[in-house]
């Protein structure tokens, strides 16, 4: 949900000598991004964006560093950051498995899809396997109706899925 | 059937005219070669008001929901100042059931260049962003490439063949959303654009006089875009002779329904997928030709005309004509995005309802207290009477909270909760057996009678 608060208040944060907004992307940033647009702020998606492509997830050290960057105070870096559902303030699976279950998926038996990852991989939706290999979530619509049901694995998307495909699908994930 | 020739698709085969087997990414040679950018050639030897007088004949009405008249909005700018004004294209298709702009995207997305690089000429924009949601991976990247080329064929850029605007070079950039239904409202797009949450901001000011970076700004769905070339081409009274007119003697207020529109069809049906006709086609049509009836031939029970916001037509509305005047004429809320979700006679009723609620809970952006806290009730409420706790006092409760929430009954400031309540509302009143059948009727009693004479 995207308002609710999250725990920010009592965690410790972590931190690492080396940035994760390192020269190169910042360079590339500057040179690409920021001029689209008549403020610093309005770059704030697409750096988010560019640090959780490279990092995978958005630690807070990468808001931060993010926020000195944009010229904004953190907070409202983290204010941004929180609201959308795609930025992940946690480390995930190596493979982001998004099965989506709004109506039309629905209609055409999504459960039965949640049901197989979850006996295949052993988590409920918004669990991590033990070994780091998969994170499984739920999300709201894919845009995929017509190809229902769908689920994006990272950022490939896959349609008119089975639980045969689906299972081909991850065997075959390098 | 009854559109000759595919307006939308004319480069993307679609039943009936090609295999969509056969669908490839129209890339800039092949656009070029097979007519591309002569529209745009055409506006540019036309003044801007000209551009802007054509569009408002056409009577072109909005494709992303709202339906609202294209040539007005453009009409609403104040005059130039010299500085920035923005265009933002909206592509943060997210709500259920629509999927026509991706079509566009994936297959054809010059096209809706061309509606961009026109509608910058016409109304003097200079900027222009194409939210695109953060969920479309590939199209971002497809649409990225098909912008690149673009420059290169100076659509925009320094040496655009638009000329300066507000003496800038014209420009269009990528902007990618980051998975917030809420994005797809246009202030709360506005807001995602400038880099803060998406908060839906009151009106007025509308966005044509205080819009992105508090300059006017222009909001148009992709396929109202992808349109414009259309009509710009072959003329308004060409784009009136599609579609449907308002019925014979109705005043201007009545809204017309013209031209072609791409219909998304899923759910039980045979063969679900994105289709072109003319605006005003049956759902009936829709299903059996297009969709090629139901699936396993089940019998039809309900539809959702246009996205999961616009309530549902029942099994006695299968006649129901998609145009812009379905919602006064069929109990619903609107057009929306026409794209169609078939329900077959198995479907729980209890189950759509819950999964609206669920959907609309989950993307409330947390603004406005009713909206807020009553889609998360009325998807608590209706759990329970799924799980079969509920009682027939739910169903009321229901009714009351759904018609007390909305920017229609002035509680909150953007539409999300409307779509929300017509869902809830319209299919309590239509199927409400399906509701009645899991409900007890009355409460459970603690005190237990006891027969007399006990003890």
């Amino acid at each position: 949900m995207a308002w609710i608060v999250k725990n920010s208040a009592t965690q410790q944060i972590d931190k690492r000598d080396e940035p994760y907004l390192d020269d190169t992307l910042r360079a590339e940033l500057e040179a690409e991004i920021i001029p689209r647009y008549p403020t610093r702020q309005a770059a704030t998606l697409p750096v988010l964006h560019a640090l959780q492509h490279k990092h995978h997830w958005l630690p807070h050290q990468a808001l931060a560093e993010a926020a000195g960057f944009l010229g904004l105070h953190p907070s409202e870096v983290l204010d941004t950051a929180t609201f959308y559902e795609d930025f992940r303030l946690q480390p995930m699976g190596q493979y982001l498995i998004m099965v989506c279950q709004s109506l039309s998926c629905e209609l055409m038996g999504h459960t039965s899809l949640v049901d197989a990852l979850r006996d295949k991989l052993g988590i409920e939706p918004g669990g991590t396997t033990d070994d780091g290999r998969f994170t499984l979530l739920t999300v709201e619509c894919l845009g995929s109706c017509g190809t229902a049901p769908c689920a994006l694995v990272n950022e490939t998307l896959h349609e008119s899925l089975t639980i045969e495909n689906l299972d081909k699908v991850l065997n075959e994930l390098p | 059937m009854s559109l000759q020739e595919p307006v939308l698709c004319q480069r993307i085969p679609t039943w009936p005219w090609g295999d969509p087997a056969d669908r490839h990414l129209i890339g800039l040679d092949e656009y070029l070669s097979t007519g591309g950018y002569a529209a745009l050639d055409k506006a540019l030897a036309m003044q801007p008001t000209e551009v802007i007088a054509a569009v408002k004949e056409s009577e072109l009405r909005g494709r992303g929901g709202a339906g609202f008249p294209a040539g007005m909005k453009w009409g609403f700018l104040p005059p130039e100042d010299g500085k920035q004004r923005f265009l933002t294209v909206n592509a943060d298709e997210s709500e259920p059931g629509t999927f026509k702009d991706r079509l566009l995207l994936d297959f054809d997305p010059h096209l809706l260049l061309e509606g961009i690089a026109i509608c910058m000429h016409a109304c003097r924009l200079d900027t222009a962003y194409i939210y695109i949601r953060g969920e479309y991976h590939a199209q971002a990247k497809t649409l990225q490439k098909a912008v690149d080329e673009s420059y290169k064929h100076n659509v925009f850029g320094e040496n655009s063949k638009l000329g300066r605007i507000n003496d800038r070079a014209p420009q269009c950039y990528v902007h990618r959303g980051a998975g917030a239904y809420i994005c797809g409202e246009e202030t709360a797009l506005l807001e995602s654009l400038e880099g803060k949450r998406g908060w839906p901001r009151n009106k007025p000011p509308f966005p044509a006089i205080a819009g992105a970076f508090a300059r006017p700004t222009i909001i148009n769905n992709v396929e109202t875009l992808a349109i414009v070339p259309a009509i710009i081409d072959r003329g308004p009274a060409w784009f009136k002779s599609m579609g449907k007119d308002r019925p014979e003697g109705a005043p201007p207020a009545v809204p017309a329904s013209f031209g072609p529109k791409l219909y998304g069809i899923s759910g039980h049906v045979n063969r679900p997928g994105v289709y072109e006709d003319d605006l005003g086609i049956k759902v009936s049509t829709l299903i059996e030709t297009h969709g090629q009836g139901m699936r396993g031939g089940k019998k039809f029970k309900g539809a959702i005309p246009g996205g999961i916001s616009m309530g549902i037509l029942g099994p006695d509305q299968y006649d129901a004509e998609l145009d812009f005047d379905i919602g006064k004429k069929y109990g619903c809320l609107g057009l929306g995005t026409a794209g169609v979700i078939v329900m077959d006679e198995d479907t729980d009723m209890v189950a759509v309802a819950r999964n609206i609620c669920r959907f609309f809970s989950h993307e409330s952006c947390g603004q406005c207290t009713p909206c807020r806290e009553g889609t998360g009730w009325m998807y608590k409420l209706l759990t329970r009477i799924e799980a079969g706790g509920g009682t027939s006092k739910d169903i009321d409760l229901l009714l009351e909270l759904s018609g007390s929430m909305g920017s229609m009954p002035g509680t909150t400031i953007c539409g999300l909760a409307d779509g929300a309540n017509w869902a809830v509302r319209t299919i309590v009143n239509k199927f409400r057996a399906d509701f009645e059948a899991k409900v007890r009727k009355k409460p459970h009693s603690r005190l237990r009678v006891l027969p007399v004479g006990v003890g």
